[in-house]
């Protein structure tokens, strides 16, 4: 019993309560922004179209798509805060549209904003639920008219002049030939009674209104799902590419200085040291901190090449240069990659190289490193020697074009019997979604 | 001899004015970055600079291009980079305006003072210091003058790299002076080095590897 009389006091209680008062709120607004939002949008956007389409006022049509997205934006910034207003919920903004250089570059970065375009599709959207929201408003405005309606009459029409009949009032509610007539008292509370059921539908139907509205904002006006994943991948990556860089720096400047600095000084023991036996022992020593401080160079070039630091080209030249099968880079870079792309590159021509060098018995080896386009950074390791490398039966290169896939990067294998083998790596020179 | 010091580690930097001071030799000025060190060379013009390569401001290879600059404009100024890596691409920039009062030493090599100082004073006085792991990584690259080397003639050539004299040579490997001339002999002739150029021979087969 307890359960029931819980539900039938929720289910009747809810115009009672603040949240109904919050999504009446909602659904007035947003029926006023929904509707008058549409039509400035679709008044700006349609004719923009037509215009875009002529020869002659295509730049003025495409400014004007980019002023409707404007205000699409600008709607969306106000619906967001209306939800946050209404149910608390925090809808994160999207990022703002890049900026381009010039006016063709900025026109070009404005009419590809993917966000901006998305919350002219929420506009579209909200046209119905903007309608019913309108509807759910008024049903809940006559619900509480006729509600007062024995108190109208009490007022009006008990005091009809001599000889007059005391009128009548007509009840309505918001449903097709939901219309009738009142003539009695006693006959206005049949308008109480659908007034309340006006009410309480009303406010369910608002409520139900805003959660679609929610859903939709949801969907539309906050970031997108692949944007976002892609926006915490390049994160990830980068802020792991990152703590290595700091790992090695960290090495350089206090483990690998520290140990200099103590070999310095047994060396400088050593020359005072006028005993056999002890300069036996700081001989002994030093051997220790030699070999430390070679265990910490290869551990840091592991991490971080140094030669990185001035650029992928020298970096691999340095590579190639210590490779025993006479190797060849041939670097044509207009620009630099993203430090973190950088880093791959190199450890994945490092890796193919050191593939060549094990497997191919080539006699020459080339590294070509270009770009495509300016956005593909393309890394070719090229060997004369017998072929047959597969990805499927080496786990190296399987799990190399793992790491590139991390940046949406691709690698590709033409190894065939005899030779020659070529691995290609394409690389991404920022990666997507990332600051750099 | 006159120095001047750029190192950014503060431990490092002290420690090799003491070990210079303490020889003998005068430490005109310490700095920890590349700009200090080509105003220190531009105040005292010293017979010797020990930098370290990675160095304020950039710490990339800012201490390389401050060595070339000061090779450049005080040719008088030996120049000792010091670093925790050999890249040999560092190797071949360093080299690339003449191998003659350059050096390239690991921080490591500090350790035998007598050594270190030695490479010092070569590359004060026109020589050439280039550390063991450059010569054995340049070795190990393919040549087919080289491959025709005996083990014997590849370690002369090695400490020839360093910079080593005949006699610093002869000593190191307990041999008479007159044994290395002609294992050096040797090695002109198989990398076909020809007589009339002369004393340059030595740096020439050296940099034939940086080059290959």
């Amino acid at each position: 019993m307890g359960a029931t009389r819980r539900v039938t006091v929720l289910l009747l209680g809810a115009p009672f309560t603040r949240q109904a008062r919050r999504d009446l709120r909602f659904c007035l607004i947003g029926a006023i922004t929904g509707l008058t939002g549409f039509l400035v949008t679709a008044a700006v956007l349609l004719p923009a179209l037509v215009i875009s389409a002529s020869i002659v006022g295509t730049l003025a049509g495409l400014a004007l798509v980019v002023a409707a997205i404007a205000i699409a934006r600008l709607l969306s910034a106000l619906h967001r805060r209306l939800l946050r207003m209404t149910t608390g919920e925090r809808i994160t903004a999207p990022v703002p549209p890049r900026a381009g250089s010039g006016v063709l570059g900025w026109l070009d970065r404005r009419l590809r904003d993917r966000n901006g375009w998305r919350a002219v599709g929420y506009i579209g959207v909200k046209l119905p639920i903007a309608l019913a929201e309108g509807y759910a408003v008024a049903t809940t405005a006559i619900g509480l008219a006729e509600f007062a309606y024995p108190l109208f009459w009490l007022l009006f029409f008990t005091h009809p002049e001599p000889g007059e009949r005391p009128g009548r009032m007509n009840a309505v509610i918001p449903v097709p030939n939901g219309h009738w007539a009142i003539e009695t008292l006693p006959g206005t509370l049949s308008a109480t009674l659908a007034g309340s059921v006006c009410i309480l539908a009303g406010v369910w139907l608002m409520r139900g209104l805003v959660t679609v509205d929610a859903r939709a904002m949801r969907s539309l006006l906050g970031p997108s799902r692949v944007r976002e994943l892609e926006r915490t991948r390049a994160i990830a990556v980068e802020d792991a590419a990152e703590a290595l860089r700091r790992v090695e720096r960290d090495l350089h400047d206090g483990a690998q200085v520290r140990l200099a600095a103590v070999a310095m000084s047994l060396g400088m023991a050593q020359e005072k040291a006028d005993d056999d036996a002890l300069r036996e022992l700081l001989d002994a020593a030093q051997t220790g901190v030699y070999g430390a401080l070679a265990d910490l160079r290869r551990l840091a070039r592991g991490i971080h090449p140094p030669a990185l630091e001035s650029g992928l080209a020298d970096a691999l030249a340095s590579l190639a240069a210590a490779s025993p099968i006479p190797a060849q880079v041939r670097a044509d870079l207009p620009e630099r990659p993203a430090a973190t792309i950088e880093t791959m590159a190199y450890f994945c021509a490092a890796e193919l190289l050191a593939n060549a060098i094990k497997h191919s018995s080539a006699n020459v080896i080339e590294i070509i490193i270009d770009t495509e386009r300016t956005v593909v950074l393309r890394i070719r390791v090229t060997d004369d020697g017998m072929g047959g490398a597969d990805p499927a039966r080496g786990t190296g290169l399987e799990g190399l074009a793992q790491r590139v896939s991390t940046v949406d990067g691709a690698l590709r294998v033409s190894s065939p019997r005899g030779g020659p083998t070529t691995v290609t790596v394409e690389l991404p020179m920022r990666i997507r979604g990332g600051d750099t | 001899m006159r120095i001047v010091i750029a190192e950014d580690a503060a431990v490092l930097r002290e420690g090799l004015a003491r070990l210079l001071t303490d020889r003998g030799h005068e430490v005109s000025a310490t700095v920890a970055d590349a700009d200090a060190l080509r105003a220190a060379v531009a105040e005292h013009v010293p017979d010797a600079v020990i930098a370290d390569i990675r160095m304020p401001p950039t710490h990339t290879d800012d201490g390389l291009r401050a060595a070339m600059a000061i090779r450049r404009d005080f040719p008088s100024v030996g120049v000792l980079l010091f670093s925790q890596y050999i890249e040999t691409r560092y190797t071949a920039r360093l080299l690339e305006a003449g191998a003659g009062g350059v050096g390239y030493l690991l921080k490591d090599r500090v350790g035998n003072v007598a050594d270190f100082v030695s490479a010092l004073e070569r590359v004060a006085a026109g020589g050439t210091a280039l550390d063991p792991e450059v010569i054995s990584e340049l070795l190990r690259k393919p040549d087919r003058g080289l491959a025709s080397l005996t083990a014997r003639e590849r370690e002369v050539l090695g400490l020839m790299a360093e910079g080593r004299s005949n006699s610093g040579i002869a000593a190191k490997l307990v041999l008479s002076e007159g044994a290395v001339e002609k294992n050096i002999a040797s090695i002109f002739g198989k990398l076909s080095l020809e007589p009339e150029a002369g004393d340059n021979r030595r740096v020439l087969a050296v940099l034939r590897y940086l080059r290959a």
